[in-house]
């Protein structure tokens, strides 16, 4: 079943189009990563699917309807879009007493949220003075408030140090795994591989590619490394099977075409001693950047 | 429109902005309340007529002008921080009828609006009645007229703060928009009363501080001579209408714009 639908959408700023017919749709119970380099046009999507852009053409719906149109909307989808859009002077708990009077959620959920999302021992401090991965927490402890079935991020893992990094990749796997559709905005492929099921990419607001991660992993090039003592024959060897192969040193080779069983089944058959065998695992921001056609291209 | 309300409510309860408002309103009133009581009577450039009088005792019940103000100004600040914090993000997802929460937050901002009016008005009422006992005059105004007054300031407060919501909402730069509510009050109305009496009682700022009994050239600050005040039911009429016209302005415009 389909949760969020996306049919031709533009949204023209002046002169700029920013999105330009953009369609993909996401099913129900699905972890979307919604990929696309700086400027790509995701958080203008978002922004569109939620009713605070309004599109130049084409629609952006949720359960078949516009967000706006959507009843007990909060209840059923929540949404992180700006890190920073709390009132320095307003505690967390204040600022969650604010969401729950608008929405018409009972307080009880305040606690239940901060236990979800690690905040308990920050409820009587002041928004202001949290740290940028503390904000990131705030913003989905209030978006899970009405226990919502769809949640839409907008680059939650920006400004995250390793550690939030790590926990909000575990939170939003639960996240998955408690059934609900999550649409996750994101500039990193290899994060969003993470924990996503399905990845949308675009690029000067036009799709690029839609479907399975793995899928979209798999058209990453994978660049074998390998280390041994007579790295000129093997070197010699892999080129006539016709792998691209470069060297990284004296006794280390980059082969590309191949991948590792070929190439330790090979340097056996000849004899050849490897003392070290590796794949790339930058591949996958390389597939990236081809689909997106932003190799070579200032950020 | 009841969660809008709740929610306009709970976030002015739950910051410091409308106590410091209030605050700088009532310390602002009590240092021109104090300094015309101390110099009544005597004749001087600015001083006001002897508190034995009810020129004078009304003069000086009315030191709420820069409170008026800054009523005005407190309106114009809850509306114009959703966007310099970023709040409108949430407020408009959890709230998608824009122009209920623009209402919400007049009649929010006019109850605090009427909060700061009443503590600026009792602390004019404090200075006047003070000074004029300390002196051992007899009230030159009778407790009706003395409510009369103070009740002026606390209704204009309210409408001023609930017209600062409309201008915060039409501009919402909130530097800019301070800028422009200071600009109108002290330049604008005072330009355009002294040229054009006839206008100038209709204007926001004069009307206000008309009700809260400034007289035709008194006041601080000072309203035009020649500007004759409105019919108190008239000005509150004046007042409410701007207070619309720019929350409905806002709301045909600038609220339907694109949340970026």
């Amino acid at each position: 079943m389909t949760v969020i639908e996306v049919r031709g959408l533009v949204k023209q700023f002046g002169p700029a189009t920013v999105v330009g017919g953009l369609s993909f749709s996401v099913g129900a119970g699905t972890i979307a990563g919604f990929l696309g380099p700086n400027g790509a046009g995701k958080t203008t999507t978002l922004r569109m699917l939620l009713g605070l852009v309004q599109p130049s053409s084409g629609q952006a719906v949720i359960w078949g309807k516009p967000y706006r149109e959507l009843g007990d909307r909060r209840r059923r989808v929540g949404a992180v879009l700006e890190a920073s859009g709390f009132h320095p002077g307003r505690t967390v708990t204040a600022h969650l007493r604010v969401r729950c009077a608008a929405t018409g959620t009972g307080r009880s959920r305040i606690d239940a949220v901060l236990a979800d999302t690690g905040m308990t021992g920050l409820a009587g401090r002041q928004t202001g003075s949290l740290s940028l991965g503390e904000r990131q927490r705030l913003g989905l402890a209030a978006a899970l408030l009405g226990e919502p079935e769809v949640l839409i991020l907008d680059e939650p893992a920006n400004g995250l140090d390793p550690a939030g990094v790590l926990w909000l990749r575990g939170f939003l796997r639960q996240l998955g795994e408690q059934g609900r559709t999550v649409l996750v905005s994101s500039h990193i492929l290899a994060e969003v591989a993470q924990f996503a099921d399905h990845a949308i990419v675009i690029d000067r607001g036009r799709l690029v590619s839609a479907g399975p991660v793995t899928e979209l992993t798999k058209t990453a090039r994978q660049v074998v490394t390998v280390r041994s003592p007579r790295a000129e024959a093997l070197r010699a060897a892999l080129a006539s099977e016709g792998a691209a192969v470069r060297a990284a040193g004296p006794d280390r080779l980059e082969i590309s075409g191949l991948d590792t069983e070929q190439v330790a089944t090979l340097a056996a058959a000849l004899g050849i001693p490897i003392f070290e065998i590796t794949t790339d695992t930058g591949s996958l921001e390389q597939a990236f950047l081809r689909l997106t056609a932003t190799e070579g291209r200032p950020g | 429109m009841t969660r809008a309300l709740r929610a306009e409510f709970l976030k002015l309860t739950t910051t410091r902005l409308v106590a410091g408002m209030t605050v700088l309103a009532v310390a602002l009133t009590a240092l021109i309340g104090v300094l015309e009581a101390a110099t009544a009577g005597t004749g001087k450039g600015m001083a006001i007529p002897s508190l034995a009088t009810a020129t004078g005792l009304r003069d000086n019940l009315a030191s709420t002008g820069f409170a008026l103000l800054i009523a005005a100004l407190l309106g114009t600040v809850i509306a114009t921080s959703e966007f310099r914090l970023k709040t409108a993000t949430d407020t408009y997802l959890d709230q998608s009828a824009r122009g209920r929460v623009l209402a919400a937050k007049a009649v929010a901002a006019a109850t605090a609006g009427a909060v700061l009016g009443a503590a600026a008005a009792a602390a004019a009422t404090g200075v006047a009645l003070g000074f004029a006992t300390s002196h051992g005059y007899a009230l030159a105004l009778s407790g009706p007229a003395i409510a009369h007054y103070t009740g002026g300031t606390v209704i204009a407060s309210a409408l001023l703060s609930a017209a600062g919501v409309g201008v915060g909402s039409l501009i919402r730069h909130q530097v800019g928009a301070i800028i422009a509510v200071v600009a109108w009050g002290l330049v604008v109305e005072l330009v355009v009363g002294a040229t054009v009496p006839a206008v100038g009682r209709f204007l926001p700022y004069t009307a206000a501080a008309m009700m809260a009994g400034d007289t035709n050239g008194g006041g601080m600050p000072q309203i035009p001579r020649g500007v004759i005040a409105l019919p108190y039911p008239a000005a509150a009429v004046v007042l409410a209408a701007i207070a619309t016209a720019a929350a409905v302005a806002a709301g045909l415009t600038t609220v339907r714009r694109d949340i970026t």
